[in-house]
């Protein structure tokens, strides 16, 4: 198969509205989380979210999206999408062309939007603007229209693993001939509907989220967005190239519909199989942008999982200390964080650490560095067992 | 009106049954000792969360931690026990 | 592209395991093809007690599946809503005990992927999951990505399948954006309205796909998806889809359309039908209704047909014999031409040996 290659990256999240922006937040190990302000809640003021400090309508008029039915969602992937495909250089003939794909992973859709939501679910009266804006492709689908593409597109929804998948489809079309090229990544907003929902299941930290750590007592939600343009390596002479995509794997944990088997078989065994699609072994893993959530159950049969596969574990962090807990966001972001990391040879502080999980002793990195990286793996797991393992290797 | 603990267990019966959609579960043959969890009635950590929301609508406890919960929610006996002790409603 | 085994179906007619019965079609009530749900044998009751309407739909036509063949290498399901009513039900508690304390099974169902995610943890499957929630593309996502794991994994053998419900909540979505007629459904009648809307249906269909050509076994030969509002567009990628399958000098013995009464939509089932004249055409959204992964329903159907070599006769749109088309007997491949909300489109050819 055909080595697939990164040339284009965009991304919006609590840390920063670029590239650059986000790199200089992880650099200097910047927490973007803080107390939500944009919309009304019982949880304003009080629970700690990666919220980005732009109001909607702000956006709406920064990107030139005043059209009836946008939503949060529809202009987070907007800016993210724009982005990425400036930063590529992709013509207006290469978007349109029925060989670009594009693949959005995305959990939230309109459904941000809770009280036009309750309305338009239960009433009989006039419909609002977003009739058509609350599904998760409703997001995809106005971005295809927007652009006029004719090529292949999927809306994935997998929980956190979505935009993990999102590149993995795009890369399997170019890989299997469906595409050229592929627009790939994912979104997710903030909203009182996954905030009361992950608040039900008692896994929301009612302070700043601290994975791996042995007082962890939760997530905290994030919102975002991040894609990624992937070309066959033979189609981007030329092209400034980020990073390969050199190795993948999606697999099921298969015990419970929101939290991990004990032993972690799901996570260990997407790691193992992303390794031999890579034909990699695990000694040759620099660095890991772990899933690292911050739950009880995540972190500590993530570790596991972790010391299952590699004899010393690689130096590892979670960048949802900086931003949160992005959701279907979460598997792109990390994947542009990981590209950063191979880029520029270096290592970002996992942040609010102090002592390690009694049993399983493992310590992020909690300083910068440069050094020397060749492979990075990127993890994401999901509710419903979903697991997800991304290897990028440097150029 | 203070309830009698048989009435108040039947009805908690009752009330798991409802609110876990135990369809073919009878109120009246859960035993007052059966353990909810593992053996027993096999409830799972959800249902544990759910079992702490009906504490709260029905009778007015609050239970922050679920495993706290865990505590309280080993049978009927325990349950209606601590419903007696510390409802409000 | 792959071989389809096996299959099920849960819908509105009698289309499940040992009750299929085609030749017949029930008028359902009202202005809605709600399905009538079995009882789920193969679903612990443990977890069916949680589970949404769309979970079980979904759940309880793959697992009689599995029975039959064993734990398959992948599963990989089309939903548009997925959990859409749990959603809502998760919502309405928002709203209901200002974001108080709430019950979590609503949140935990609502999950588009928890169909695919249940049907692992029935199975312990631990083999590759994703769900495809690209709304009336959902099912045709999920077939290509089927294929494509299938071309990588020769010896692969997989789960596909598609589901969605109508739940009060998405229908009232739906009906005030104006997609549906209120009026009684007349099977018999549909496709005479003149009024634009169509009737929503819901149901599920599940099949067992792999690379084994054997007796029995139908073939997706090729899939095209198109997204665009502009009729001759379609007509265009229509032909170059006839012309790159060489239907023109092979045509198929059957063409099977998803037109569904809403008038809005005949411009482009028009712009397709007069592509291929002489080939004989049925209609299925007067059984199945119409609703985002409908076209599973249609492919459900064209492997029954193909299996059965009999199509009913409700199912022809012009009286048998039709003058103007070519008899072919037997029927070797049947051409599905399916749209969904006048955007995306799909034309799928499916075929059998015989």
């Amino acid at each position: 198969m055909s080595d697939i290659v990164v040339t284009g990256l965009g991304i919006i999240s609590a840390i920063g509205n670029s590239v650059n922006e986000n790199r200089e937040a992880l650099i200097n190990g910047f927490c973007g989380i803080s107390t939500l302000e944009n919309f009304p809640s019982r949880f304003s003021g009080v629970l700690p979210c990666g919220e980005i400090k732009i109001s909607t309508e702000e956006l709406k008029q920064k990107l030139a999206a005043t059209q009836p039915g946008v939503t949060r969602t529809d202009l987070l992937c907007l800016h993210a999408f724009r982005q990425a495909i400036e930063d590529a250089g992709l013509t207006t003939e290469e978007i349109e062309s029925p060989d670009t794909a594009f693949i959005n992973g995305n959990t939230v859709g309109g459904m941000c939007l809770t009280d036009e939501l309750y309305h338009d679910a239960n009433k009989h009266e006039q419909g609002s603007e977003y009739l058509g804006s609350y599904d998760c492709s409703s997001v995809t689908l106005s971005i295809q229209a927007q652009y006029k593409m004719q090529g292949p597109a999927s809306t994935i929804n997998t929980a956190c693993s979505s935009s993990a998948n999102a590149i993995m489809f795009g890369a399997r079309l170019i890989q299997n001939g469906f595409a050229k090229r592929a627009i790939v990544g994912g979104v997710d907003s903030l909203a009182k509907f996954t905030l009361n929902g992950f608040n039900s299941l008692h896994i929301l930290s009612p302070a700043l989220c601290k994975p791996f750590d042995k007082d962890r007592q939760g997530l905290n939600l994030g919102e975002g967005a991040a894609f990624l343009i992937l070309e066959k390596e033979e189609d981007a002479a030329g092209k400034n190239i980020h990073a390969r995509l050199s190795g993948y794997s999606n697999t099921n944990d298969a015990y419970h519909p929101s939290s991990l088997s004990p032993a972690g078989d799901g996570p260990y065994l997407a790691m193992k199989i992303a390794l031999e699609s890579a034909g990699l072994l695990p000694q040759e893993i620099d660095f890991i942008n772990t899933h690292g959530t911050g739950t009880e159950n995540n972190d500590e049969v993530e570790s596991k999982a972790m010391i299952r596969i590699f004899e010393i574990i690689p130096t590892f962090s979670s960048t949802k200390s900086n931003i949160g807990h992005t959701l279907g966001a979460a598997g792109a972001i990390e994947a542009v964080y990981s590209i950063l990391n191979l880029k520029h040879q270096e290592i970002y502080p996992s942040l609010n650490f102090n002592e390690p999980q009694a049993d399983t002793g493992l310590v992020p990195v909690r300083e910068y560095k440069q050094v020397h990286l060749k492979h990075i793996m990127s993890n994401s797991f999901g509710f419903g067992g979903n697991c997800s393992s991304l290897i990028f290797s440097k150029v | 009106m203070i309830m009698e603990t048989e009435d108040l267990k039947l009805q908690v019966k009752k009330q798991i049954v409802q609110f876990l959609n135990l369809m073919t579960v009878k109120p009246e043959d859960i035993k007052d000792d059966e353990p909810l969890f593992g053996e027993g009635l096999g409830l799972d950590s959800i249902d544990s969360i759910e079992l702490i929301v009906l504490l709260s609508r029905e009778y007015g406890i609050t239970i922050q931690d679920p495993k706290e919960g865990r505590k309280i929610l080993v049978d009927v006996n325990t349950m209606v026990g601590y419903i007696e002790k510390h409802r409000t409603k | 592209m792959f071989y389809i085994q096996e299959s099920t179906c849960i819908s509105s007619q009698s289309t499940f395991l040992n009750k299929i019965n085609l030749l017949e079609y029930q008028v359902p009530e009202g202005n809605k093809f709600s399905v009538k749900e079995p009882s789920y044998e193969d679903i612990p009751e443990k977890i069916l007690r949680r589970m949404g309407k769309a979970v079980r739909l979904g759940v309880g036509a793959a697992m009689p599946l599995i029975a039959g063949s064993g734990n398959p290498d992948g599963i990989i399901i089309g939903t548009a809503n997925g959990g859409m009513e749990d959603c809502i039900k998760f919502l309405n508690q928002i709203i209901e005990y200002k974001e108080g304390l709430l019950t979590p099974t609503n949140f935990v169902q609502s999950t588009a992927n928890a169909v695919a995610g249940q049907v692992g943890m029935l199975l312990k499957n631990n083999g590759y999951n994703i769900t495809h929630v690209h709304r009336g593309h959902s099912f045709e996502n999920a077939m290509l990505d089927a294929a494509m794991h299938l071309a990588q994994y020769p010896d692969a053998r997989l789960l596909l399948g598609a589901v969605d419900e109508i739940s009060a909540y998405n229908y009232n979505i739906d009906l005030l954006a104006g997609w549906y007629k209120t009026t009684a459904i007349n099977p018999a009648e549909i496709y005479k309205s003149d009024k634009p809307g169509s009737y929503p249906g819901e149901g599920s269909a599940m099949f067992i796909v792999d690379n084994k050509k054997q007796q029995g076994s139908v073939r997706i030969d090729a899939l095209k998806t198109i997204t665009s509002n502009d009729p001759q567009l379609v007509r265009h990628r229509f032909h170059e889809f006839i012309t790159l399958n060489n239907l023109q000098n092979d045509p198929p013995g059957l063409y099977l359309s998803g037109e569904n009464g809403d008038s809005r939509m005949m411009h482009f089932y028009e712009a397709c039908e007069t592509q291929i004249e002489k080939v004989p055409v049925a209609r299925f959204k007067h059984i199945s209704g119409e609703f985002a992964t409908a076209s599973a329903i249609g492919l459900w159907l064209s492997a029954e047909i193909l299996r059965s070599q009999e199509v009913p006769v409700h199912m022809w749109k012009h009286q048998q014999p039709n003058p103007m088309a070519t008899q072919r007997h037997p029927l070797h491949k049947i051409l599905i031409y399916n749209n969904h909300k006048a955007l995306q489109h799909s034309f799928m050819l499916c075929s059998i040996d015989l």
